[in-house]
């Protein structure tokens, strides 16, 4: 698989009244061609700014990429000139957000908002974008596509609207569709359908950035998946390795506490304290004040990240020394 | 066995629909559409279903925040409906509600102390000049420091806020609070810090808790008996472990596979197609029968009533006219004995 993305030193900060907001403080990562990458981490912790600073959706002011590169097929698309943005945007990147209702406009009918993006990027007549917009919400699972075109979003519930939020995104063909919290704001049964659908995507080689907080939702999901905390990259591993044998304490507390949920009656392995404030991070390694393994060292000096297996990094001193290999129920030869 | 705390029977709650310009009554939102359950002193029941299941407004309507259309609720042998203003004020002593959103819960002008102090003083409690100690006692029974006594409630966290709504709840020492998706909305390290003080706290006081939620591992932890409910009526409860393991409703079935659990591999999922039926215009017979992948005609005609299934002792109930027919089931048929 070649590379499709190279994110280098990514840093965006919004500049408010209280001071500088440290939103992402300088993270690296790849994404290959066709792969699904999932980027997990708690709310505040800069995951949905780093997928909004690589398509330049961040409102500036408050807002500024101040340091960072992100070559897509070897262009800096940080550092492209708005018009060479615009073919990028929707055609190769696509993106879709948590709140489908807000993603498209109140006054225009689903199949009118269609045909736009359809126009934009290519040369078609209106007929032509139409036959093909309805074509894709058929595929999306909408009943009634034709109909469909005609109706305003509000006509549609939430599980509908992301359907044509995906049929939107995916249309274009795009190479690397970003996926922020996309089924959040809705019910389970209806995540598993759009679930579903996500990992169509993969078939046409569409690779996925799928920005979640939900660690059921990445292992299904993922082939390879980063953490983050407190704005930085903690971790990097593929999908069973984070989960079998994670080399971040705050990877493990979190697949503890989410573990200790499945055990009745116990009482739950909680992470005490909180996350600190984006506006004042601590000199060390930011996960120090909560971590059971913190040495002096944590406090003064940010770990670096250090390689613990193939593909396997983990921003801490202790990297895969402490604890052993976890996870139930593990079957022989897994 | 001893007697229910709360118990609940065949209650309504519908809304009704205006439209045109005289606003006429165009039907009703059968929001609660016929439910009954106990709750047991000490006991958690978890209520669970997807949005618009009607689980918020049973749980409002059980507090007096919504009226029922029709049905009973009885608090400890005490009627909750009809009711005058004078018992309102005592039932509340016995039953506290948390909600699910920490930052509209709690008024933004008031102090954590008046916001702790206000039920005691209303109910005559404790004297005025003895409220910063007794809302300092009710901080330390959830882990907070005294001194965050005269902040406001924009100056803390999520988590730390669904600890002061559980003060404020616990202030009046009730038998029975209704919890509303109150760890939803934390995070996942914070929401099992909550858990674990409303663990506590049970065991403490000895507190019923109607647990509403839609993670199933929250359930799976707190609760001891759990209801599933659908488009207003409940269509399975039974001990939690039971139903969570073992489900046999096919919307219960449905729910649970669809969830992603870490550490599962090649589980068999149930993918359910369409959306849920809007509560104006419910589905006939069997509410779930237009998305069941094992309905028959039977299912569109006639409405399953909630009936016993396997041993009396499991507790369980099934509203389905297959339930002792689907796959899988004829493993854990016991036959009914006779007493």
């Amino acid at each position: 698989m070649g590379q499709l993305l190279d994110v280098k030193g990514l840093k965006t900060q919004f500049f408010t009244q209280d001071g500088i907001v440290h939103a992402v403080n300088g993270i690296s990562y790849t994404v290959n061609e066709g792969e699904t990458l999932g980027i997990v981490g708690e709310s505040g912790c800069g995951k949905s700014v780093t997928a909004m600073s690589l398509l330049r959706l961040i409102p500036s002011p408050p807002g500024r990429i101040v340091a960072g590169s992100a070559l897509f097929r070897g262009h800096d698309i940080l550092a492209l000139p708005p018009a060479d943005l615009r073919h990028v945007r929707g055609r190769r990147i696509a993106m879709i957000f948590q709140e489908p209702s807000a993603a498209l406009s109140p006054l225009l009918r689903v199949g009118d908002q269609m045909v736009e993006v359809l126009r934009t990027h290519g040369d078609m007549t209106d007929e032509a974008a139409r036959r093909i917009a309805t074509g894709w919400l058929h595929k999306v699972g909408i009943p009634d596509p034709e109909e469909r075109m005609l109706a305003y979003p509000f006509h549609l519930s939430g599980g509908m609207i992301q359907r044509v939020m995906i049929a939107m995104a995916m249309m274009l063909e795009p190479d690397l569709l970003i996926a922020d919290e996309p089924t959040t704001a809705l019910d389970v049964t209806i995540q598993a359908q759009i679930l579903d659908l996500l990992r169509a995507t993969r078939q046409s080689d569409t690779a996925l950035i799928l920005i979640t907080h939900d660690m059921g939702v990445v292992w299904e999901m993922c082939d390879r998946i980063v953490v983050m905390y407190a704005s930085r990259i903690v971790e990097e591993a593929p999908c069973e390795q984070l989960f079998h044998a994670p080399g971040h304490p705050y990877t493990r507390a979190l697949l503890d506490s989410l573990q200790s949920m499945n055990q009745a009656g116990s009482r739950l392995t909680a992470i005490e304290g909180q996350v600190p404030s984006p506006l004042a991070y601590p000199p060390g390694c930011r996960f120090a004040a909560r971590c059971p393994h913190a040495m002096d060292r944590c406090r003064r000096e940010q770990p670096p990240h250090q390689r613990i297996g193939p593909d396997h990094h983990s921003a801490c001193f202790l990297a895969g020394t402490f604890g052993a290999t976890r996870g139930p129920r593990k079957e022989a030869g897994s | 066995m001893t007697e229910p705390l709360l118990r609940i029977r065949d209650l309504k709650t519908w809304y009704p629909v205006h439209r045109g310009v005289l606003a006429r009554l165009a039907g009703h939102v059968r929001a609660v559409d016929g439910v009954s359950l106990e709750v047991y002193p000490g006991e958690t029941l978890g209520l669970v279903g997807e949005s618009g299941c009607g689980k918020s407004t049973l749980a409002r309507t059980i507090m007096g925040l919504e009226h029922p259309t029709s049905g009973e609720m009885r608090l400890g042998g005490a009627a909750l409906w009809p009711r005058r203003h004078r018992d309102t004020l005592r039932l509340r002593r016995r039953m506290q509600m948390v909600f699910q959103d920490p930052y509209s819960s709690l008024n933004p002008r008031m102090t954590i102390l008046d916001i702790l102090a206000e039920g005691l003083i209303e109910h005559g409690l404790i004297r005025v000049r003895d409220r910063e100690a007794a809302a300092a006692a009710l901080l330390a029974e959830v882990g907070m420091e005294p001194s965050v006594l005269h902040r406001y409630p924009h100056e803390f966290s999520g988590g730390q806020r669904q600890r002061i709504s559980i003060a404020r709840a616990m202030a009046l020492r009730p038998e029975l609070v209704l919890c509303d998706e109150a760890v939803s909305a934390l995070d996942v390290s914070v929401r099992a810090q909550v858990l674990n003080l409303l663990l506590n706290l049970r065991t403490s006081h000895n507190l019923a808790y109607l647990f509403i939620a839609h993670d199933l591992g929250v359930i799976r932890h707190i609760a001891h008996r759990v209801a599933v409910m659908y488009l207003g009526v409940l269509v399975e409860t039974g001990p939690v472990a039971e139903v969570l393991d073992d489900p046999v409703h096919p919307y219960t079935r449905a729910l649970l596979s669809a969830i992603p659990v870490p550490y599962s591999r090649g589980r068999e999922r149930i993918v359910l197609s369409g959306d849920v039926p809007s509560a104006a215009r419910p589905p006939s017979g069997c509410r779930f029968h237009t998305r069941c992948p094992y309905a028959v005609t039977k299912c569109a005609i006639e409405t399953p009533a909630m009936e016993p299934f396997g041993a009396p002792s499991a507790r369980r109930s099934v509203a389905c006219f297959r339930a002792t027919e689907l796959p899988g089931a004829s493993a854990r048929i016991v036959k009914p004995s006779r007493n």
